[in-house]
């Protein structure tokens, strides 16, 4: 599997975080995974198809989902309700828009379907690939994961 | 809802109604959000969701003539996603006032509002600002 394919990925994550809420995540280690794994409580996860196929998933500690609505509506959020994995979910959705953007520039021409969210303690997601592209972020507003994972 | 000056295009009318359409999301988020008995949260609902409903027809009304008349490159495309917007806002409407729609569905409808009016604001109607700018100062040259 090409890291390649994840520079996209990456520069969407970075761009949409500066754009709607003026915040600059650092990338941090890159790693090759077997499984999708994930210590983080709110997970959203878009399916891919077309030249690429497989799945981009965005893990956020809870604390952090939290903070990003709270940026966002300027209210209080004290659990993964449906209104903050739904907001957390469109946030995928538009970072995951970006990226196939970026990924036609490499002559791949993708669609993405509707985010699903997955919430909960040491969830593994499964997937049909054999391995999974992880990037860690770190951000003002805390730590997520994003997975690539191409069948 | 939290506005950032981040978020301004640079043109006067549409940077003011993009911070009354935040407004207007907001006390609709609020409503949703809120602890009052039923029957009187289904009303607060629907009122907060009309006014924020009407207010978003009248902006891109007059957002969309803008970009008419800066002929604005991307016009046809910006003009599909507005009528798509008002569909989804107008089919919750409809259906969240026949009882179609339980408390979870108005809960995932205004959390994906939230983050979608913030994207369109922040970045999608960026180049509009742009776009128009960039022509009146052509206009100030030639003047």
């Amino acid at each position: 599997m090409d890291v390649k394919y994840l520079n996209p990925i990456i520069a969407a994550t970075d761009s949409v975080f500066q754009t709607m809420l003026s915040v600059k995540p650092e990338k941090g280690e890159v790693s090759i995974q077997e499984d999708l794994v994930t210590d983080k409580e709110a997970n959203v996860i878009i399916g891919m198809t077309g030249d690429i196929k497989g799945s981009i998933v965005y893990s956020f500690s809870k604390e952090m989902a939290l903070k990003v609505v709270e940026a966002m509506s300027g209210m209080e959020m004290e659990e993964l309700d449906k209104f903050v994995t739904s907001a957390m979910g469109e946030l995928g959705n538009i970072i995951s828009g970006k990226a196939t953007t970026g990924l036609a520039e490499q002559d791949l021409s993708c669609d993405i379907a509707p985010p699903q969210i997955v919430t909960g303690k040491n969830i593994n997601i499964s997937s049909e690939a054999d391995k999974v592209l992880m990037v860690k972020f770190n951000t003002d507003l805390g730590e997520f994961d994003v997975g690539f994972s191409i069948n | 809802m939290i506005w950032r000056e981040e978020y301004k295009i640079g043109v006067e009318l549409v940077d003011e109604q993009h911070q009354e359409l935040f407004k207007r999301l907001g006390d609709f988020i609020q409503t949703v959000r809120s602890d009052q008995e039923n029957s009187e949260k289904k009303k607060e609902v629907e009122r907060t969701l009309n006014f924020m409903g009407e207010y978003v027809v009248t902006h891109f009304d007059a957002e969309e003539a803008l970009q008419k008349r800066f002929n604005y490159p991307d016009f046809e495309e910006h003009h599909q996603i507005h009528e798509d917007f008002k569909a989804e806002v107008a089919e919750f409407q409809e259906k969240y006032s026949a009882d179609e729609y339980d408390d979870d569905f108005l809960l995932e409808f205004s959390g994906r509002l939230l983050t979608w009016l913030i994207n369109h604001v922040a970045s999608t109607d960026q180049d509009i600002g742009e776009h128009i700018n960039s022509v009146k100062e052509k206009e100030e040259e030639l003047k």
